[in-house]
């Protein structure tokens, strides 16, 4: 692409996210959720053939209608108050419409079909993107929210760890198992956000670093299926060493970061005496863990049959900088005796 | 419910089943996206009922906006005709699991 359009797209979606998150107006976070959506749709859509194309049409679409009920919900509550604030909307009916519309968002079960579709007619660095930085905007607005119906997001919250497991175990592209875990982790985020929103954002600083390296690694191999994943020991044997614990990471095993926002998720719902909740959370990351832990089989624990030319692909200098994958794998793999310092960090 | 209040929610919410309920042309959703966009009409009746003088700008902002969206999914309705052949939603079968 040319450079001065990707410039210029890269800071539209900083604008737009920056626009919500400086935003106590309604229609102010509105027009920087239509900012990032417009500014993104390019960036999808640049290689041009029919998968990329039909996932950026049904990006499109479904953010579009999330915004438009965003705004509906934000007039009605005008409408009914008299005001446009974000922090100060106390009717439950826009605020259910609200959370609804944000869910639709960023991808939560039960309005999650979206996401695998899009992300796998996506490039792997468009994908991080639509992973890591388009949900910023919509948890800010969630976190500003004032839940006036407790339930709603606990539902959210449940029915999204669950089908983020079920939903990733019959898959071979990477890029829908990585949609599925996206959903299961804001499950787990959406879990305590009216508890605890402080805890809310240490998972969604975790969860970015974790996918920031998830997909820097796949990115690094080339791969998009388990099967091209196998044979990344013979490309780069160090990442391929290190990327089945930032799987594991990801699935939340101690003692890895992961396992931190999970672990203080936990705790915080057993002192707010939803205790089956806490545990149909705990057992629905084992079904996530499930196929993490087939992605690390695959990649380091076993040599896929292969023939002689398959097993030994040309090693080439990387042509890619390897900074930031090297940061965040460190972050991702090696920061849980820091959980008191990064409570305290990050704090709202 | 006051009469106005009533007739954009109702407005809105048929414009939002017809787009949930699309079934076989793209077009038809992106009318319906542009349906929902009544919106306007109840942001200036909004401004003009409580007499806020500083927010009758505001159903402008949401006309650009409006219009900017408009536009592309117009753009990805001619990049579907383009890649998919129609705008049928039953060709838009690609990225099945």
């Amino acid at each position: 692409m040319n450079p001065y359009v990707l410039a210029t797209l890269l800071f539209s979606l900083g604008l737009g996210t920056t626009l919500t998150f400086a935003s106590s107006h309604w229609l102010l976070a509105w027009m920087g959720l239509e900012i990032n959506t417009l500014a993104i749709i390019p960036l999808m859509a640049q290689h041009n053939h029919p998968r990329a194309i039909e996932a950026t049409t049904k990006y499109f679409l479904t953010q579009a209608t999330a915004a438009a009920m965003l705004l509906f919900a934000s007039l009605t509550n005008a409408w009914l108050t008299g005001q446009w604030d974000i922090q100060l909307m106390s009717h439950p009916l826009p605020t259910t419409l609200a959370s609804l519309a944000l869910a639709l968002k960023i991808g939560l079960a039960p309005l999650h079909t979206w996401l695998p579709e899009v992300l796998q007619g996506l490039d792997l660095p468009t994908g991080l993107i639509l992973s890591t930085w388009q949900k910023l905007a919509p948890l800010t607005l969630l976190l500003q929210l004032q839940p006036m119906n407790s339930s709603l997001l606990i539902i959210l919250g449940l029915t999204s760890t669950l089908i983020g497991g079920w939903g990733g175990l019959n898959q071979t592209q990477l890029r829908k198992i990585l949609a599925y875990s996206s959903t299961a982790h804001l499950g787990w985020m959406v879990l305590v956000l009216q508890f605890a929103p402080s805890l809310t954002f240490l998972t969604l600083i975790i969860y970015l670093t974790m996918t920031f390296s998830t997909f820097l690694t796949f990115n690094l191999n080339n791969s998009t299926t388990i099967n091209t994943l196998a044979t990344s020991w013979a490309k780069a044997p160090v990442i391929s060493s290190l990327a089945p614990l930032m799987l594991l990471s990801l699935g939340g095993l101690p003692p890895l970061t992961g396992f931190m926002p999970k672990w203080l998720i936990l705790q915080e719902l057993t002192k707010q005496d939803l205790a089956p909740a806490a545990t149909l959370a705990a057992l629905s990351a084992l079904l996530s863990l499930y196929f993490y832990l087939r992605l690390s089989y695959a990649m380091a624990l076993t040599m896929s049959p292969n023939n002689l030319t398959g097993t030994l692909p040309w090693r080439l200098l990387p042509s890619q900088h390897s900074l930031p994958l090297a940061i965040s794998m460190t972050a991702s793999l090696s920061l849980l005796p820091l959980t008191p310092a990064l409570t305290a960090l990050f704090t709202l | 419910m006051t009469p106005p209040h009533f007739a954009f929610s109702a407005t809105f919410i048929l414009a939002l089943t017809g787009l949930v309920f699309t079934r076989t042309h793209l077009l038809s959703a992106l009318l319906c996206l542009e349906g929902m966009m009544s919106l306007f009409v109840a942001l200036s009746l909004w401004a003009l009922q409580l007499d806020i003088t500083s927010f009758l700008a505001s159903p402008l902002l949401l006309l650009a906006f409006s219009a900017c969206e408009a536009s592309t999914g117009l753009a990805l309705l001619a990049a579907t005709a383009r890649t998919h052949g129609s705008d049928r939603l039953q060709s838009l079968n690609l990225l099945q699991c």
